[in-house]
């Protein structure tokens, strides 16, 4: 047993030691720092975009309306959002079935905010030996002008995280104004501390123990893979037994595997884990450990990939299989879910009607033997045109519609309430009835919504 | 894990409070998330109590989403907490299978 495994319960207690993963360059490396200015850029740079008057992507919460681009959506258009996150998690499933935890690698802003956090101490405090150097010695100037200057720079740039953060749910140039006069509202304010110390903590202290403790993903990955799934793996038959070798020495003749047992593969680790004790759900697939490999494979001559992407099946030499019916309906599903999703958003009605009555009177009788009931018509422009709109019921005969014009003009992504008086002779009129109301557009832009409400009469 | 460098001892692990803390913390933060949209997507918290009495319940909306924001999270940890609390102290061996040293009289198995 060695003290990867030591004893449990004692651990427990123990304060975790830090990990210093060993910076490592090679080309899944390179992928992953692309990742991450893709990601961090896109995040970073997304709310400055102006699309007209507007900020491009724009969550208003406070005027209830989220703007992405030339797309506005209302309350009422909630289930877009739904259907997105069903959209996201099967997208999840599918690229999990495909190639493992591509999204932990790669994408997830935990792992992409550490990596710029490692970067930044990695800028200031130097190479790993160099960190734990210094973390050994003793208080200096030197040492906590280099610490300082860390923290700093984590706090800052964990600062301007939040701030864009609470720029994709405010103007984030009147915020920027705000900021520079002191003068953000109180919530404003709040949320980018809360925001920018979250990241302060995640990426600049707690890191990967996020992925070992705070993630269910990494725990019901297994329910996703199969012997097809591609994961990072050390290719044991081929290494096996590891151990030290003299240079030039046939390992065969040594009874070696092609592993040296150099651990460049656990220094490099993140999460500080052996690769060649097989998959473990810490494993966050960040692929360090291939090219640190690969690396090392080079440097004694060996071929690459000793640690490799490759699936159960291909490590027993058996055929690949892209496809299969996991990867296949995942796929179809994804395909499909997405054609709705766009199908339904282009086509969605632009205008919507809400009708209420009015709550003071249920009707009231006017001379000449006629029934009025009172309605508050709520017509919603989604459109990001205005429109003038022309209000009509049906469901009764001999109904008259009064509401004061002829036209009520709405403005671009507004509301309008109207008051709206509808009149029926006496005559035969029993109990209630259902009225349906139209409201059109009047210009050649035809657009147009149907509320239902009811007519009440005198019972007696 | 190799000793001679010396910084891999292999207690990468948490102190019990850190692991509970975030395990509280953590889904509970995810599941006041999805609560706090879904909420707000079909209610308008300045409409919150908004008759002609009480006063609204809210004064703007971004004061009623983060109150919403935390009581969810408050109610959502309080779940995560009580089921810590379960997991952590429910005795792991069924009692079939329990010894003599430190059972109690009741759940000793027969010999």
């Amino acid at each position: 047993m060695n003290e990867a495994e030591a004893p449990v319960d004692g651990a427990l207690y123990a304060a975790r030691q830090k990990i210093y993963p060993r910076d490592i360059k090679g080309r899944f490396q390179r992928l992953r720092v692309y990742a991450v200015f893709a990601l961090l850029g896109l995040y970073y740079v997304l709310p400055w975009i102006r699309w007209g008057e507007r900020q491009a992507v724009l969550f208003d919460l406070p005027a209830r309306k989220f703007h992405i681009f030339g797309l506005t959506l209302w309350p009422q258009d909630f289930y877009f959002l739904t259907w997105l996150l069903i959209i996201a998690a099967l997208a999840l499933f599918f690229f999990t079935a495909l190639a493992g935890r591509l999204f932990c690698g790669y994408a997830c802003p935990q792992t992409v905010w550490t990596e710029t956090f490692v970067w930044i101490e990695r800028w200031v405090e130097g190479s790993r030996t160099q960190q734990m150097k210094l973390a050994r010695a003793p208080l200096s100037g030197a040492k906590l002008l280099r610490k300082g200057t860390k923290y700093f720079l984590w706090l800052a740039f964990a600062l301007w995280t939040g701030f864009t953060f609470v720029g994709y749910f405010t103007p984030i140039t009147e915020l920027a104004g705000n900021v520079v006069t002191f003068s953000t509202g109180p919530w404003e304010t709040f949320w980018v501390l809360f925001y920018g110390g979250a990241t302060y903590v995640n990426a600049g202290f707690m890191r990967e123990q996020v992925c070992k403790y705070m993630c269910p993903y990494a725990r019901f990955q297994s329910a996703m893979f199969d012997q097809d799934t591609l994961i990072i793996t050390y290719d044991e038959k081929r290494g096996e037994p590891r151990g030290a070798r003299k240079k030039g020495s046939d390992p065969k003749a040594a009874g070696l595997g092609d592993c040296v047992d150099c651990t460049v593969c656990v220094q490099v680790c993140p999460t500080g884990i052996d690769i060649r004790k097989g998959l473990q759900y810490e494993c966050i697939a960040c692929a360090a450990c291939i090219d640190a490999c690969d690396e090392v494979m080079a440097k004694v001559g060996y071929p690459k990939g000793l640690i490799r992407y490759d699936t159960q099946s291909g490590l027993e030499g058996k055929a690949k299989h892209v496809l299969r019916p996991r990867t296949i309906i995942y796929g179809s599903l994804i395909a499909l879910l997405i054609a709705g999703f766009a199908y339904t958003i282009t086509h969605r009605n632009l205008v919507a009607v809400d009708v209420i009555r009015d709550r003071n009177a249920l009707f009231r009788e006017l001379p000449g033997g006629l029934i009025e009931n009172v309605y508050s018509v709520k017509i919603l422009n989604k459109d990001a045109a205005g429109h003038g709109f022309s209000i009509t019921a049906d469901g009764l005969p001999g109904l008259q519609v009064d509401y004061g014009t002829d036209v009520v003009e709405v403005g671009a992504g507004d509301v309008q309430s109207v008051a709206v008086r509808l009149r029926v002779p006496r005559g035969e009129l029993k109990g209630g009835s259902d009225i349906l109301f139209t409201i059109r557009t009047q210009d050649e832009r035809a657009l147009e919504a149907t509320g239902k409400a009811r007519f009440l009469v005198p019972t007696n | 894990m190799r000793k001679a460098s010396g910084e891999y001892t292999g207690r990468l692990r948490w102190p019990r409070l850190g692991q509970d803390l975030a395990i509280v913390a953590w889904p509970s933060f995810l599941v006041a998330s999805v609560a706090t949209m879904v909420c707000f997507g079909f209610i308008d918290p300045v409409l919150v109590g908004n008759d002609d009495y009480p006063p609204p319940a809210f004064q703007t909306r971004m004061t009623g989403y983060a109150v919403g924001f935390f009581f969810f999270w408050l109610i959502a940890a309080l779940s995560s907490l009580m089921t810590l609390y379960l997991v952590r102290t429910a005795n792991p061996e069924p009692p079939d299978e329990r010894t003599d040293e430190g059972t109690a009289e009741g759940t000793r198995s027969p010999e």
